[in-house]
């Protein structure tokens, strides 16, 4: 029962820029429902907002327009601390830019959202246990022999590899990345989709993944389109839906 | 957890934030230092002025003087409340004067404070014996071995008057000479001279710092010229001359006494300027110092006021001197701190740099959870970490420099070769500190202050980032 309803929802969101005296209009009523334990892909030319219903949707910004529901409540309207603890502990973000921090270590940026999360004390009260937590992840995702590297030591590969540890380590319901094979070759970035699909099948892992790389999405549940700030079209059949690249017009 | 590790790794990796770092650092050492030289200056100053002054002095409105000190001092004494706290009195008779000597066969001349003093007595009431170069804490007016062998060879008693002419100061043509001056008295008088009459320092070669150079040996002739009173009630005043032998030097390390201040004996002051058993100041040492207000208040309510004395603790007597200094120091601490103020603009406008070239990650922090305040605080406790590390750094700089200042101050003398403390400017002979924890402690903080102030502006800047912005920040 609760598998039908969504887990996160958007409800004609509307989201203008402005841009000194012109207004760009970002999106303009946009309605999205993703359910646990989907991959969904969004696409989109560039400017089709697709970043920016992304950043919506993890409470990174707020829409001028519309409500973000999770598990049906409203979360867009919450207060600051609220949602700095949804972005925290709810949703794992990554990015095409990697966006490690570069005066940490691989582990230390790992560990980043729990220091975020946890006083000082709690911290060193569960530093041990935390630690191992992390290097655990980076085992998982082929980090192991890079725990104490530098961003700038690391490929490019190995980067987005740490930025998903970081993502995860909070044990996220819902992981929000936006291009995350965008700045990487083609082989690294088929390791990075192999990898988020093995998160999605073996931890029920909710993904919502922002790309412009149609080759890539064929590899998830489901696709959504982005034209002018709406979802033009959607292959919402069956979950989880199989065929979402078919459903796409070629290109 | 965060704010601390990132503020530590920023400070760690930003070497531009040293810059903020170095400017705290010397901030704090230059006022560390400024105050505690000028807190050793003022300490200094006031231990000898009150070393050398009696604690409590009563004087007469005139050089006439008053008559009969012994039973001044002896109305004083029978005063129980007065006799419980003083510990010692003299008589003192003090005039202005002028001496003369022979110095490589030119005549040197110049104003003098000529001290009338029991050599005992004064030595009681403090400030006096401790200073004497030759006979150091046991004052006399006697010449040693060596000055008498030197007075001998100067005086053979055939030659004595002749020398004792050369040494005067030929009469003006038109006027008949002065009455002979009682040269040819046997044994001579003695007198104690300030050191910086008998001495003076010179660069005798150019590359070598400058040398004290000694223009009168024990036992060598001065002529001192006074005035003495005579006629109805010593009204009417006429010059008096005598020769003595110098039998010691009185080196307070005040330049102010030891260039102005002779002492000779009273009893001879008396008889030369005729005013037997007068004096014009009584010198009073009390038991304890706090007693001081008291003693002044009961002595000036003893005295008669037809006798016209005046009771002066020392500070009265220094009073304005000691003002200055503590008004010098305060302006001085202000004007220093706006070394400070520099230092937290240096802040502002480099921690504005920090902010701008972390915009991607205060985004990114912001994407992980971390909340305004957090992004906020990081900033703040960076610039708290840089004010601390700044004064932890200038306190050991200032007080290394302040504990060694004459160390540096020699160095620095024999490296250039230009004298920058000239001890004949100064009062002192090496550089006086005094470092006060309660200071040092005030300066730190003000820094660290300074330093949060100054990085409120862009810590605030960082915290209200918008976290999309910063994120797609190039």
């Amino acid at each position: 029962m609760l598998d039908n309803l969504p887990l996160l929802a958007a409800v004609n969101l509307h989201k203008t820029y402005r841009k000194h005296a012109i207004e760009v209009p970002v999106l303009t009523g946009v309605d999205l429902e993703v359910f646990v334990g989907e991959f969904l892909s969004i696409v989109g030319s560039s400017g089709s907002g697709k970043s920016t219903l992304l950043h919506l949707l993890g409470t990174l910004d707020k829409p001028d327009e519309g409500r973000i529901l999770l598990d049906s409540e409203r979360i867009d309207n919450l207060p600051a601390e609220q949602r700095d603890r949804l972005r925290n502990e709810t949703f794992g973000f990554i990015f095409q830019f990697y966006h490690l921090l570069p005066e940490l270590t691989t582990l230390e940026n790992v560990l980043m959202p729990k220091m975020i999360a946890l006083p000082v004390r709690g911290w060193f009260r569960q530093r041990r246990s935390l630690k191992q937590q992390a290097i655990e992840l980076l085992d998982r995702v082929g980090l192991g022999h890079r725990l104490h590297h530098k961003p700038r030591e690391l490929s490019g590969g190995e980067m987005q590899r740490a930025a998903i540890a970081r993502a995860l380590i909070n044990r996220p319901r819902i992981l929000l990345a936006d291009e995350p094979t965008g700045n990487l070759d083609a082989d690294k970035g088929a390791e990075i989709i192999r990898l988020l699909r093995d998160l999605n099948r073996q931890d029920r892992l909710t993904i919502i993944m922002v790309t412009h790389n149609m080759e890539i999405v064929g590899n998830t549940d489901r696709v959504v389109r982005l034209v002018k700030g709406r979802v033009e079209e959607a292959t919402n059949g069956e979950r989880p839906a199989l065929a979402g690249w078919s459903a796409l017009p070629a290109g | 957890m965060y704010k601390l590790l990132l503020c530590w790794r920023y400070l760690l990796t930003r070497y531009l934030a040293l810059v903020c770092i170095v400017s705290v650092m010397l901030g704090v050492a230059t006022l560390i230092v400024v105050n505690s030289v000028m807190a050793g200056f003022s300490t200094k100053l006031r231990e000898r002025l009150h070393g050398l002054l009696s604690d409590i002095v009563i004087e007469a409105h005139d050089f006439q003087g008053f008559a009969n000190p012994e039973g001044k001092m002896a109305l004083i004494q029978s005063d129980p409340f007065l006799s419980q706290r003083i510990e010692a009195m003299t008589p003192t008779l003090e005039i202005f004067g002028m001496i003369q000597f022979n110095c490589n066969g030119t005549a040197i001349a110049r104003p003098v404070h000529i001290i009338g003093i029991d050599p005992a007595g004064r030595a009681r009431v403090g400030g006096f014996a401790e200073h004497l170069l030759l006979h150091k804490g046991k004052p006399s007016f006697e010449l040693s071995s060596e000055a008498r062998e030197r007075q001998h060879a100067l005086h053979p008693p055939h030659r004595l008057d002749r020398i004792a002419a050369m040494l005067l100061p030929p009469p003006p043509d038109d006027k008949p000479a002065p009455a002979p001056p009682p040269s040819s008295e046997s044994p001579p008088s003695t007198i104690i001279i300030g050191y910086a009459i008998a001495h003076f320092r010179a660069k005798l070669n150019p590359d070598t710092p400058p040398e004290e150079v000694r223009t009168l040996a024990p036992g060598d002739d001065v002529i001192i010229t006074t005035i003495k009173g005579h006629g109805l009630n010593g009204r009417e005043l006429s010059p008096v001359q005598w020769r003595c032998a110098v039998c010691d030097y009185f080196k307070s390390e005040m330049s102010e006494y030891d260039a102005n201040y002779v002492f000779v004996p009273i009893e001879e002051l008396q008889r030369l300027r005729a005013m037997p058993n007068r004096a014009t100041s009584i010198q009073i040492r009390i038991k304890d110092y706090r007693d001081l207000h008291a003693v002044k208040e009961r002595l000036q309510a003893l005295l008669p006021a037809h006798w016209e004395l005046a009771v002066h603790t020392w500070e009265d007597k220094q009073g304005p001197l000691l003002a200055a200094i503590s008004i010098e120091k305060g302006i001085l601490n202000v004007l220093l701190f706006m070394i400070i103020a520099v230092a937290g603009f240096g802040i502002l406008a480099i921690f504005s740099m920090i902010v701008v070239e972390k915009t991607r990650d205060i985004g990114i922090l912001k994407a992980l959870g971390a909340s305004n305040r957090g992004v906020l605080n990081i900033f703040l406790s960076y610039g708290l970490l840089l004010g601390a590390v700044g004064a932890v750094l200038g306190s050991a700089i200032g007080t290394a420099i302040t504990i060694y200042i004459n160390e540096i101050e020699q160095f620095l003398t024999k490296w250039t070769g230009h004298e920058l403390f000239d001890r004949s400017v100064y009062y002192f002979n090496e550089i006086p500190t005094d470092l006060n924890p309660g200071s040092v402690l005030v300066i730190n903080l003000g820094a660290v202050a300074i330093a949060v102030l100054f990085s409120v502006l862009p810590a605030l800047r960082a915290a209200l980032l918008h976290p999309v912005r910063a994120l797609r920040y190039e």
